[in-house]
């Protein structure tokens, strides 16, 4: 059983955004207009978060980006009275849409801020909709979403190695968000393989979690950036 | 009958009686089969080339099955498309090798844009307002034909102007034939932030009219004079590769980089050190290290060759440069100074890069010859780890079609004053002018304006006739990428999709004009595959047992060695007469009344505004403030505190030329004589996600242009900054507070 997982490597990100768009193309995110953003309701499963350092001359901005950790010991799982929000074999912190009645105790929760809750139904205005991926379901009111990891592509590219006899290879699957990437800062793979580029980089002396002391136990290694 | 054709004709009679009974018999359903063989749910890749920028990367199409609305000879119905899903980076493909920026994911969004031009359509109000009426295609053509006739019966050819985007492509090269052939001017691609300085700086140092290549991970040591390399600027996306590579690509070597600039760009976010300059200063601080890289030998006069050269005082080490000196122009540090000469020397390969800016400056020409001594100085010109030209095919020598070179093209401003016709291709330049150069106005006085945009913005909205062109998925894709390759690039690729609309791929359509004059222009070509299919049968084919054309349609172009006859060979530019000195920058706006300096800067979204109709730009968070769907301004946290003005509260911006409004973003990244403010929004019509919303850097703008050079000096305008308001809203970001709860600014 793989155990999925994400290295980000801050010394590579360049905060560009190509991750943000790339999520939105590839996950069926509505936008939500001025109107509802300027409410805090816009939602990007994936964000560049950047940090201030110092005072004008000296000073710095770090960008980070942040998605769903992952976590083995996830906040957001036991605090869902339906179960919506769960943890799968392989180490995914899934939603099951359906179940979810939005209670959002999920995101109070999560410390990273990372689920999003539907406030209204989403629309495009046409035709844009035809754009949008047959692969991902489309998320109604009153529904919290989040990052998958791209568990479509999980899905179709583990169905396609059993299909062909063969083991899933490293590399293999990419998230929309690690493909778009330009200067590739985001890898993901399967933390149980050692040799795995993802394992690797996880094992790197410049490896480390975010908000590591809360004990969430985060799928994703962040690599300082030197 | 195969089991699949009697599933999809019982699901086309099935959808058919369902649309009779909904009574919409405009929703008629059309009867055709589709020619692809889809098989619904199984995803087909198909490649491409991104139109959105000059950086022409490679893309591979993601389709499936889809019912859409389309036009098909006139009526609108129902059929099943194989549908663009999602835009990836083409893995193969030399600038991009399989990454792909925001912009270029949200490509696929020009295709469903629910607010494209879907048919031509003739003028029916005033000029700029935006009411039209729906025309045939040949009643479109006929009128352009007409228009053009009446040119060459007067015989004012050379009263055709043609404003069309910066290309290097087919396009560009078939625009140009076009152009020749009736006896008109070059064709005008005015690009605010576009490099025609750097190019004209390249040529006189190195010969190469031309965008310069890095090769960033090869690289130990960049410094960047302004150029916001990894978000807007030259190759964004190869340069960002490049960077990953240079920072962690190399066992046990990590490259760094410093840049130099006045207001923190997302490039200078990453550099390890950040040097705030005097705007304009640039240049000098390059002589500077250059002058300290010669006096203590670390590195000769006589090894910048003929870039040097071009440089006034440099055979005698550039005594005029002293650090001292440059630390009074500039503000940067005599100590530091000798810190980044050293990195240079010693940190090798080393390399330089200017842009943005710095070349938006009165002086512009001077700082990036400076910058280009400075390359050739330190030897990093054409060496592994410098500063590269990605050779460029000769198409005239490919397509054996005698090279079209139309007689020069009078600046913007003049053209459109002079024009009795004016075409459009896909560029909008009413957004991007200087307002000094009253280009509305002129365009009011021509008498006739068509234009083949696919959106009816500023500038197509001042046409008399449009005539849509597709978009790249729905027609062929090229690029003849300038920059950001080492090997040659000749990106085509056929239509992915087939057209939503009743639009035509402009190409073919000027192929058809120009076979409709009254005196036809026997362009070489019948059909615009035809010039593309010249072009790749001259090339040797990647693929053994193929043609480079059919490999070519399935790679998505050609890339590797050129053969040496069709090479464009480096242009026999003579080198420069008279050595150039340094000049200081101009500045429009007297210094006590307008005490601060202005930068427009290309947004990470929008770049300079072409793209503020795509609804995914528009709500992703700019990298530096988080901010979505607004205009905004940064000012620097001193400079606030002084002028009484707190995040988000609403300011003026007043130049001698005109003013604006938009909300404050007080940053510590910038210097505190500077604001800085995105362009890109401040549209009055560019569709419903764009227009009315935010302010247009550019309307306060000074004309100045940059001396020895038609471009405008964008950086060179002074401005003061008043507060009017508290926060009104219009700053929307995404951090800043939680989720559901507004707040602090915005």
């Amino acid at each position: 059983m793989p155990k999925w997982g994400m290295a980000v490597d801050l010394d590579r990100c360049d905060g560009c955004g190509a991750c943000v768009t790339a999520c939105h193309a590839e996950n069926n995110i509505s936008t939500v207009g001025a109107d509802q953003a300027a409410r805090g309701r816009a939602k990007h499963w994936i964000r560049v978060e950047r940090y201030w350092e110092g005072e004008f001359p000296d000073v710095r901005l770090k960008f980070r980006p942040v998605m769903c950790q992952h976590c083995d010991n996830a906040p957001c799982e036991p605090v869902c009275p339906t179960y919506a929000s769960h943890h799968t074999p392989d180490g995914l912190n899934a939603q099951v849409y359906n179940r979810c009645i939005g209670t959002r105790y999920c995101a109070n929760a999560c410390p990273y801020n990372v689920r999003f809750f539907d406030f209204f139904n989403p629309s495009w205005d046409k035709p844009l909709h035809l754009q949008l991926n047959p692969d991902v379901s489309l998320r109604e009111v009153g529904v919290m979403e989040k990052c998958t990891f791209c568990v479509q592509r999980i899905k179709a590219t583990t169905i396609q190695a059993k299909s062909e006899d063969r083991p899933v290879k490293d590399g293999e699957i990419q998230p929309a968000c690690a493909q778009a990437c330009p200067s590739r800062a985001l890898v993901f793979g399967d933390l149980s393989d050692p040799e795995s580029e993802v394992s690797r980089l996880s094992r790197s002396p410049r490896g480390s979690k975010l908000l590591e002391d809360v004990g969430t136990k985060p799928s994703v290694t962040y690599l300082s950036k030197q | 009958m195969d089991r699949r054709s009697f599933i999809r004709l019982t699901a086309i009679s099935g959808t058919g009686a369902a649309l009779a009974s909904c009574g919409t018999p405009e929703n008629e359903l059309i009867r055709f089969v589709p020619d692809e063989d889809i098989v619904p749910g199984q995803a087909v890749f198909k490649p491409s080339v991104c139109p959105l920028c000059s950086a022409g990367c490679g893309l591979t199409v993601r389709l499936m099955d889809a019912d859409a609305d389309v036009m098909r000879n006139g009526k609108s119905g129902v059929v099943r498309i194989l549908a663009a899903k999602k835009l990836e980076g083409n893995a193969a493909y030399p600038v991009n090798a399989g990454a792909l920026c925001a912009r270029g994911q949200a490509a696929i969004q020009t295709t469903y844009h629910p607010d494209r031009i879907t048919q031509p359509l003739k003028r029916s109000g005033q000029r700029g307002d935006g009411r039209y009426a729906a025309m045939s295609w040949d009643d479109a053509i006929g009128e352009v034909v007409k228009q053009l006739d009446a040119l060459e019966t007067a015989g004012k050819q050379k009263a055709l102007a043609f404003f069309s985007r910066s290309n290097r492509g087919h396009r560009s090269a078939l625009i140009a034939h076009f152009l020749a052939r009736f006896g008109a001017p070059a064709s005008i691609s005015y690009d605010i932030f576009g490099d025609e300085v750097l190019r004209r700086a390249n040529a006189i140092s190195f010969g190469r009219e031309q965008q310069p290549t890095f090769d960033l991970p090869n690289a130990r040591h960049v410094i960047s004079f302004g150029a916001d390399f990894l978000g807007t600027w030259n190759s964004p996306v190869s340069q960002g590769h490049g960077y990953g590579l240079m920072r962690q690509g190399r066992s046990g070597v990590r490259g760094t980089l410093a840049q130099v600039e006045a207001r923190m760009s997302q490039t200078g976010a990453n550099a390890d050190e950040w040097v705030p300059a005097k705007p304009g200063s640039e240049g000098v601080i390059a002589l500077g290290l250059a002058h300290l890289l010669m006096m203590e030998k670390l590195r000769t006069a006589a090894a910048a060759g003929r870039a040097g050269a071009a440089i006034d005082g440099w055979s005698a080490g550039l005594p005029d440069y002293a650090p001292e000196r440059v630390e009074s122009l500039s503000g940067v540090s005599t100590a530091r100074l000798t810190r980044l000469a050293h990195a240079l020397a010693e940190r090798t390969p080393s390399v330089a890069i200017v842009g943005g800016a710095p070349l938006a400056h009165t002086n512009g020409l001077v700082t990036a010859l400076a910058v280009n001594a400075l390359n050739a100085l330190l030897g990093s010109v054409e060496k592994p780890g410098g500063l590269f030209f990605t050779p460029q095919i000769n198409l005239a020598a490919a397509s054996k079609a005698p090279a079209a070179t139309p007689s020069p093209s009078e600046s913007l401003d003049k053209a459109a004053a002079a024009a009795q016709v004016v075409l459009i291709d896909g560029a909008n330049p009413l957004f991007t002018a200087a307002p000094e150069w009253k280009l509305r106005e002129a365009l009011q006085q021509v008498p006739f304006i068509a234009s083949f945009s696919t959106f009816l913005d500023e500038t197509t909205a001042m046409a008399d006739v449009i005539l849509p062109d597709h978009t790249f998925l729905e027609s062929f894709a090229e690029a003849l990428p300038e920059s950001g390759s080492l090997t040659a690039v000749v990106g085509a690729a056929p239509a992915a999709m087939k057209p939503l609309h009743d639009t035509r791929a402009t190409p073919d359509v000027l192929i058809e004009i120009s076979q409709k004059l009254a005196r036809p222009l026997n362009l070489p070509w019948m059909t615009f595959e035809e010039m593309l299919t010249a072009t790749f049968m001259a090339l040797p084919a990647m693929t053994e047992g193929s043609d480079a054309w059919t490999d070519a349609q399935e790679k998505g172009g050609w890339w590797g060695t050129l053969p040496a006859r069709l090479v464009t060979q480096a242009a026999a530019t003579p080198a420069a007469t008279k050595p150039i000195a340094y000049a200081e920058p101009g500045f429009d706006g007297d210094a006590t009344q307008y005490p601060l300096h202005f930068l427009p800067y290309s947004s990470s979204a929008f770049l300079d505004g072409s793209l503020a109709h795509l609804p995914w730009l528009q709500e992703m968070p700019d990298p530096i403030t988080s901010a979505m769907w607004s205009s905004w301004v940064e000012i620097n946290t001193a400079t606030a505190a002084k002028l009484g003005i707190a995040d988000g509260d609403v300011v003026e911006i007043a130049s001698s030329h005109g003013t604006l409004r938009a909300p404050a973003v007080v940053s510590p990244g910038i210097a505190p004589d500077v604001v800085a403010m995105p362009a890109g929004q401040g549209h009055r019509t560019f569709t419903r996600y764009a227009s009315g919303r935010g302010a247009n850097p550019i309307e306060v703008l000074a004309p100045a242009r940059v001396e020895g050079t038609d471009a405008l000096a964008w950086a060179a305008t002074r401005v003061k900054v008043t507060r009017v308001s508290g926060a009104d809203g219009s700053l929307i970001l995404f951090a800043g507070g939680s989720r559901e709860e507004v707040r602090g600014r915005g």
